[in-house]
């Protein structure tokens, strides 16, 4: 293999594991409480900026990083309670206040840091050589942690009884509130931890990408199309649909363009919701 | 009260029409200029209305149908100068995007009977694609700073004349959608927002009505995009993307997106005041997004809403007259033209289950079902919970995937067809809770049944299509009184007992040739029981169908039918009178059958 096909596996990998990270929010959401999260996107943007406050602050990056947890966290808890929860008996009401939402915190952004590109210093500079090509090692560590954290996140769903009673409060929620699980609180839970590892990546991306403050909406919808493709409900459902998008996506743009590789994922999640609206791997 | 509304509506589209028109006069060009694009904008919002606020779906990218028909437009416009024969093709403007639009929704919406939020987000991304392609491909459309030189439209002067144009298509578009709304087509609209999945099985193709629908916003949405490009002789990457696309939405929401007037409102007033405020006051735009959740948390209506709302309250205080549009007289009623055929066949229907599975995951639901019912009449299903009788029904109307076997109707085989297919092809179904559309009046209700299956395309447009009657209705109307007593009562305010009527009287007038009623007598008391299973026997008979009747109470199955069939563990286990079965070991052993 010559490089330049060792550096497209790479940048191909890299791109399913953040499109899986990413996902990972709006899935919870979707997955659990059944509710399209349309302002998902902006806690990655909210996540982002969170760098961006820290920066200025002149402190370290892992408060910055903890601050992108709190905030989000923090705001999601007062969402689900009082936009959410509310809103629960009329899905397309949730839908438009979220969109509400997220026009609302990408206008407060824009009045209160402008418009204009952040730049975020890479805390891990250089790069490292992997495979005989040199790839920067920020991208490489941030592979590394997300492997990680997924595969921690997969086995505490599948052996703990957290995870269990999650999977019930999924699968068939009176009965679960019936044999004495609190679904609400597990719905709540579900948000916010949903929103919380979105704005995370948001700060772990922070470095990596354009931040300004329609930088979300990519995410939401690159999201979006992964739960089309893969289903909704299972950790696997999520890898098969991250692994389709993120690749599709990345071959495309590399062989042609950007706007055609976005014209790929969005061509092919029509053609699921067509001929297979329920996704390659779905629990319902 | 056909003509009531007809004149209702004339009086406020004039009223319009001189407010319109008289701007220029009162203030100067350059207001109506500005006016005008909002108004054109205005036109867009209409169609978001019409998705949103009748149907029921969120079109969140409406724009790309604005800029594709701008940039068609202005790129005639261009190339016409050269070659006069382009003007031929303007109409492209406006079929362009209504012909994506349809295609959109089409395959969106095929294997849907609950709006979810793929299409909002579908819309969304094609919005992002449109702005993308646009700044992308700049010799097609000169990229970011758009296509500019755009010529006027013939001696029309972009600041002065261009004007009334453009209120020619408001009021043509506000017409168009006032009339629509109150034809037959318009309940079956607002049907499909409160409850499509019954919709389907009266046997409208709902996915066609939507995307009909669609398409009809996306075709306005060029028309106004055509008119932009010639007034303002420019078209940017702006006028196909996210950003207007969202601002459409807010303007309808907050404008109100129950009827046109709504939405022109809408765009034209926070439009305008956006335009003026979001340069001078930076948090203006913050201010609109709040007011936005607020108005979807607490004022569905909007504006529209609040200010009719004050209208008939100013009214009442000064003690004018309301008119109040009462009850209209009884019409006489035109007969209903017969069903379109289905399928040729009459005579009874031939059913069969042919060692139908159904699986999911470890659970098996059906298990080899095999059953077969050839004559007319009424047949029980019994069986305990979980028996596989519901799920039997399902799989027939083809909201259940078989795992294997087969299903054949008149000996054509009709596995994992649709609902609607299944309801065009004679099968009518009631379901175990009933499912009526709750927003419209008892008598749309018993409309739309009487639609199905006989109704075509223009007779959907048709005011007389309202009056339509059939034997059935007079007979039904007969035994259930409140049918006719309770007329303009919105279904959902109905007992649980008179929904389960109403819902049964429905599924009888779309006269099916395969009755499947689950429960029908749930809920009921005991002469409203004997009353309901009266109507069953009679109107089965009457039609000469065939009912399968999913029923617990022994008495009720008991008067029903003779035949039985007991399901158990997903599989037939016996078939006969209700008597054999009561002696069969067999069916003692796992049923032993009993009362309510």
């Amino acid at each position: 293999m010559d490089s330049s096909t060792i550096t497209l596996l790479l940048n191909l990998v890299y791109h399913v594991l953040v499109l899986s990270l990413v996902a990972l929010g709006l899935g919870m959401v979707f997955g659990m409480l059944g509710v399209m999260n349309m302002a998902q996107g902006e806690f990655l943007t909210l996540g982002a900026y969170a760098m961006v406050v820290a920066q200025r602050m002149q402190i370290a990056a892992g408060w910055g990083i903890l601050m992108a947890i709190l905030v989000t966290a923090t705001l999601g808890y007062l969402i689900e309670r009082w936009l959410v929860r509310p809103l629960q008996t009329r899905p397309l009401d949730t839908l438009l206040a979220t969109w509400g939402l997220s026009l609302l915190v990408r206008k407060g952004i824009e009045a209160v840091f402008g418009r204009q590109y952040q730049n975020i210093t890479q805390q891990i500079g250089g790069s490292t050589q992997i495979f005989s090509v040199d790839y920067p090692s920020y991208r490489l560590a941030l592979m590394l942690a997300i492997v990680c954290g997924l595969l921690m996140l997969c086995l505490w769903y599948k052996h703990s009884t957290a995870g269990t009673r999650l999977k019930a409060s999924v699968a068939n929620p009176v009965l679960a509130q019936a044999i004495g699980i609190d679904v609400k609180r597990q719905a709540c839970m579900a948000f916010v931890c949903g929103v919380a590892c979105t704005g995370l990546a948001g700060a772990l991306l922070a470095p990596l990408v354009r931040v300004e403050p329609l930088m979300g909406m990519d995410y939401l919808l690159g999201s979006f199309f992964v739960l089309v493709v893969g289903g909704l409900g299972s950790l696997s459902g999520l890898f098969a649909g991250a692994g389709i998008i993120g690749s599709t996506q990345v071959l495309v743009s590399t062989m042609l363009d950007q706007t055609y590789g976005y014209l790929a994922v969005l061509t092919l999640s029509i053609g699921f919701l067509w001929l297979r609206p329920h996704g390659l791997l779905s629990n319902r | 009260m056909a003509y009531f509304q007809t004149a209702k509506q004339a009086a406020s589209l004039l009223t319009l029409a001189l407010c319109l028109v008289a701007v220029p006069f009162v203030t100067n060009d350059f207001r109506a200029y500005q006016l005008g694009t909002y108004l054109l904008y205005g036109v867009v919002a209409q169609g978001v209305a019409l998705v949103w606020g009748r149907l029921g779906f969120l079109p969140l990218g409406q724009a790309l149908f604005f800029g594709l028909g701008a940039y068609v437009a202005g790129l005639l416009f261009i190339h016409a100068q050269d070659n006069a024969l382009l003007y031929l093709l303007l109409p492209l403007s406006i079929l362009v995007p209504a012909l994506l639009a349809y295609l959109v929704a089409r395959l969106v919406f095929a294997g849907q009977y609950v709006s979810g939020p793929d299409f909002s987000l579908i819309t969304l991304a094609l919005t992002m694609l449109g702005a993308q392609l646009a700044n992308q491909f700049t010799g097609l459309t000169g990229g970011f700073n758009g296509l500019a030189n755009i010529p006027q439209l013939g001696d029309l002067d972009r600041y002065s004349s261009m004007y009334f144009l453009i209120v020619a298509l408001v009021l043509f578009s506000t017409a168009l959608l006032s009339w629509l709304y109150q034809t037959p087509l318009g309940t079956l609209w607002l049907a499909i927002s409160q409850n499509e999945n019954r919709l389907q099985f009266f046997g409208f193709a709902t996915d066609k009505l939507k995307a009909g629908a669609f398409a009809l916003s996306a075709a306005l949405a060029g028309s106004a995009g055509f008119l932009y490009a010639a007034q303002q002789g420019l078209v940017t990457p702006q006028a196909i993307g996210f950003q207007l696309s969202a601002e459409l939405v807010i303007w309808t929401a907050v404008g109100g997106r129950f009827g046109p007037y709504g939405a022109l409102l809408g765009a034209v007033g926070i439009g305008l005041l956006s335009s003026d405020l979001r340069e001078i006051w930076v948090h203006w735009e913050v201010l609109v997004a709040l007011l936005f959740i607020a108005v979807v948390l607490y004022f569905p209506g909007g504006m529209a809403h609040l200010l009719l709302n004050a209208y008939q309250f100013i009214n009442r205080r000064s003690g004018t007259h309301v008119p109040v549009y009462a009850v209209a007289p009884k019409t006489p009623g035109l007969r209903a033209p017969p069903l379109q055929s289905c399928g040729g066949d009459s005579g009874p229907v031939h059913l069969r289950f042919d060692n139908v599975s159904v699986q999911r995951n470890e659970v098996s639901i059906l298990n080899g079902l095999s059953l077969a019912v050839e004559h007319a009449g009424v047949y029980c299903l019994i069986g305990p919970n979980g028996a596989g009788k519901t799920s039997s029904f399902n799989v027939l109307t083809g909201r259940l995937a078989r795992t294997s076997g087969d299903i054949f109707l008149d000996s054509q085989r009709v596995t994992g067809h649709r609902a609607d297919v299944m309801a065009r092809a004679g099968v009518g179904r009631k379901f175990q809770i009933p499912s009526v559309f709750n927003g419209l009046s008892v008598t749309d209700n018993l409309r739309i049944a009487l639609w199905s299956n006989r109704a075509q395309a223009r007779q959907l447009l048709e005011s007389t299509t309202r009056q339509w009657r059939t034997d059935m209705l007079d007979f039904l109307e007969n035994t259930f009184t409140f049918l006719a007593d309770q007329a303009d009562k919105p279904a959902g305010e109905l007992s649980q007992g008179q929904r389960q009527m109403l819902e049964l009287s429905m599924t009888l007038l779309a006269e099916p040739r395969l009755l499947l009623l689950d429960e029908p007598c749930a809920g009921l008391s005991t002469a409203e029981t004997q009353q309901q299973i009266e109507v069953i026997v009679q109107a089965v008979s009457r039609l000469g169908s065939t009912a399968l009747v999913i029923e617990h109470d022994m008495a009720a199955v008991q008067r029903l039918s003779n035949e039985v069939f007991v399901l158990h563990q997903g599989q037939l286990l016996a078939n006969g009178t209700l008597k054999q079965m009561q002696e069969s070991p067999l069916v003692q052993a796992v049923y032993a059958g009993g009362q309510k």
